[in-house]
């Protein structure tokens, strides 16, 4: 009797562990995470409109009915990558996040200053090249060190009223994912090791 | 055979208790990192990458997309400001001052986190849009009947979560601190 009790305290100890595990890969293995979901949208590397919510049909959960979104999910295996989109005069944000759900980067139009978007994002492998070779097209870049190979972007833009649905989805619709580092010819990419 | 039926039950313990804590603290809203000022809670962490594990799971298992931090912070109601869980066979009414911000709206969802059905497909206020008094302050009327004002239609068979976003907020980088969020006052229930 006793020995079987020790057995159970043994399973309450093991289960303890399991507990531990589960919680801690469960961001690796979810199939309904948002990387997951926004996958249905279109392929990765460019922005796709998120269609408006509306009670019955939410892209995904817990997106403000009043704001549009267009969510790209980017990969920095081929290099960094460069996101540009010119914005409406209304509120906007950006939030990147990496394949896990982090939020790894955010900012709004107040404090980007500016109406347009133009963000690098790069490993901190290739950061340390584009310093060492800086181009001069990416001056005004901001340029992000993401502390992951894969992740997605979400743009978030207030409609004002239903009349301007379409002013923002054609600046959200312009938006660009993978636009190109430099306009300017460009030096010879470095020969990968 | 004695070892084998004690292995087994130990298996099986461990699996219940494993398997079976990890879901019942998975299917809650998490409870660690929770800032709550009256009825509302925001999880301001939530999608940070120094959200706790349990933050993260849960993250993961819903599939939401959190505000980060430069964007804004969204607070959310299942209560009322005398703690009665909000349901739709009642009138509410939410009033009072937010917090400095941009922009913020008010959504309301059913118990279940989907955008209240309603036959006028109103789901939301935004701060520009809404009637105000004269001192700036403003109610926001829930109701399953049709009130004058700005009235939120509500689902008289749902129980309702409410969710304030405040776009822009000084919130996210000092902290929510003593911010003063509106009441959710309970009116008539039938």
């Amino acid at each position: 009797m006793i020995r079987t009790l020790l057995y159970v305290l043994g399973g309450i100890f093991l289960g303890g562990i399991i507990h531990i595990a589960v919680v801690l890969l469960i961001p690796d293995f979810a199939n309904r995470d948002a990387w997951t979901s926004m996958g249905r949208f279109g392929p990765d590397g460019a922005f796709h409109i998120l269609p408006m919510s509306e009670p019955g049909t939410e892209p995904l959960p817990y997106l403000d009915p009043r704001l549009a979104h267009a969510a790209c999910r980017f990969s920095l295996d081929d290099g960094p990558i460069r996101i540009k989109a010119a914005m409406p005069d209304e509120f906007w944000s950006l939030a990147v996040f990496d394949r896990r759900g982090s939020n790894v980067y955010s900012l709004n139009d107040r404090t980007a200053e500016r109406t347009d978007i133009d963000l690098v994002l790069a490993t901190s492998l290739q950061l340390t090249k584009l310093r060492e070779n800086p181009v001069e097209a990416l001056d005004q870049s901001i340029v992000i060190e993401i502390p992951a190979t894969r992740g997605f972007v979400l743009i978030r833009a207030f409609v004002t009223d239903s009349a301007d649905t379409n002013r923002v989805n054609t600046a959200l619709k312009a938006a660009q994912c993978s636009a190109p580092l430099e306009t300017a010819p460009a030096p010879p990419q470095p020969a990968q090791p | 055979m004695r070892l084998l039926i004690d292995l087994a039950i130990a298996i099986a313990v461990a699996a219940l208790v494993g398997f079976g804590s990890a879901v019942l603290v998975l299917d809650r809203d998490s409870l660690f990192g929770a800032v709550s000022r009256g009825p509302w809670t925001a999880w301001p962490d939530s999608g940070s990458p120094d959200a706790d594990p349990y933050s993260k799971a849960i993250l993961a298992r819903s599939g939401e997309v959190p505000l980060g931090a430069g964007e804004g912070i969204a607070f959310l109601a299942d209560h009322d400001s005398t703690g009665s869980r909000l349901s739709g066979r009642c009138t509410y009414e939410v009033t009072g001052q937010t917090p400095p911000a941009r922009l913020w709206t008010l959504t309301v969802y059913d118990g279940d986190g989907q955008l209240m059905r309603n036959p006028i497909g109103r789901t939301e206020f935004a701060s520009r849009e809404i009637l105000r008094r004269e001192d700036g302050s403003f109610a926001i009327t829930l109701s399953p009947d049709v009130v004058p004002g700005n009235w939120l239609p509500v689902d008289r068979d749902a129980n309702l979560r409410l969710v304030l976003r405040l776009y822009d907020t000084p919130l996210t980088s000092s902290g929510v601190g003593d911010a003063v969020l509106p009441a959710i006052m309970r009116g008539s229930c039938r």
